[in-house]
């Protein structure tokens, strides 16, 4: 297992958020999942946006959120 | 996305988008509706030019032709999305709950924030021209919003008004940048203060000629400019001139 921080990634056709640490159940990407890891196949789930063409952020939630959270 | 750079009009990015065939479910209006695009920063299908500038990723000059022409309802999360109306009339529709129509001189901020879907419309027989820019929030999934303000370049004429950001009278949005136009109908000198000195400067030309820095811009050309002191001297032409300046933290 990584100790490495966990990572956002923001979708730049759409704005779609990967965080790393959430996953992405509902798209087949469960929580822990890294960037890394997830096909190079795979776009983005709302916009279609390769997985090439997302940027990793360093910027925080908005109070609240993530609504989602991780499962143990 | 931090370096200076001079972009000529004919440098940027270019899309046409039909209303048919494979980008139908995307580009609305029938049968004969297309979408132009000149993109300043890489954008969809361009990607051999800008990433973007400081907290700006995407600068879109776009033409929307033919009645019902624009983008049917698609969603969004996280960017603020501002749309600049330089021609035409545009309608636009959010989940915020907004309908609403915006003519030359007026403009939106509409932040997806945590969720959000828009539809961008020319319900006319003439071209609508719109500026879009997308800024990266400081902050993710914030409570989606939507806020409309109104440049009139008549009685706006010949000084600095600051339409994003900071400054009375200005949209606010959740990001270090500011968004301010420049519009003359004469020569006019202006020095451009910065908010911060770490902070870079694009200045986009929309019409006329101008000089930002002793670098002569014409129509549609643009530059960005880092590591330029605290100050940038801006002078426009004789003729009608129409500036769009951006400010980012880097």
């Amino acid at each position: 297992m990584s100790n490495e921080p966990f990572k956002r990634w923001l979708c730049l056709g759409c704005g779609f958020l990967y965080d790393e640490e959430l996953g992405s159940a509902e798209h087949g990407l469960a929580a822990g999942t890294r960037w890394a890891d997830v096909p190079d196949d795979w776009v983005c789930p709302d916009c279609g946006t390769p997985k090439h063409l997302f940027e990793m952020v360093e910027i925080p939630y908005a109070s609240g959120q993530p609504v989602q959270r991780p499962t143990a | 996305m931090s370096t200076s750079f001079v972009l000529r009009a004919s440098e940027r990015g270019y899309n046409k988008l039909l209303s048919t065939g494979q980008s139908s479910s995307y580009i609305a209006g029938h049968p004969e509706a297309r979408l132009t695009r000149h993109s300043s920063f890489n954008f969809g299908p361009y990607q051999t030019g800008h990433k973007g500038f400081g907290r700006l990723r995407v600068f879109g000059d776009e033409v929307f032709s033919g009645t019902g022409c624009g983008y049917n309802i698609h969603r969004h999360h996280n960017f603020i999305i501002c749309a600049f109306v330089l021609k035409g009339q545009l309608t636009h529709i959010n989940t915020v709950g907004n309908i609403d129509q915006l003519s030359p001189g007026d403009y939106y901020a509409f932040s997806a924030g945590s969720g959000g879907k828009h539809c961008e419309l020319n319900l006319r027989s003439e071209d609508t021209n719109v500026i879009y820019v997308w800024i990266l929030p400081d902050q993710l999934l914030l409570p989606p919003s939507y806020s409309r303000g109104r440049f009139d370049p008549v009685y706006e004429r010949n000084r600095l008004v600051t339409l994003v950001g900071n400054a009375d009278g200005a949209l606010r949005v959740s990001q270090d940048v500011k968004i301010s136009r420049f519009a003359t109908d004469k020569a006019v000198t202006l020095e451009y203060r910065l908010s911060a000195q770490t902070h870079g400067v694009y200045v986009f030309a929309i019409e006329g000629q101008a000089w930002v820095n002793d670098l002569s811009l014409s129509r549609r050309d643009s530059t960005g400019i880092w590591g330029g002191g605290d100050r940038i001297n801006l002078r426009t032409g004789a003729e009608d001139t129409d500036l769009l300046i951006l400010e980012s933290a880097p």
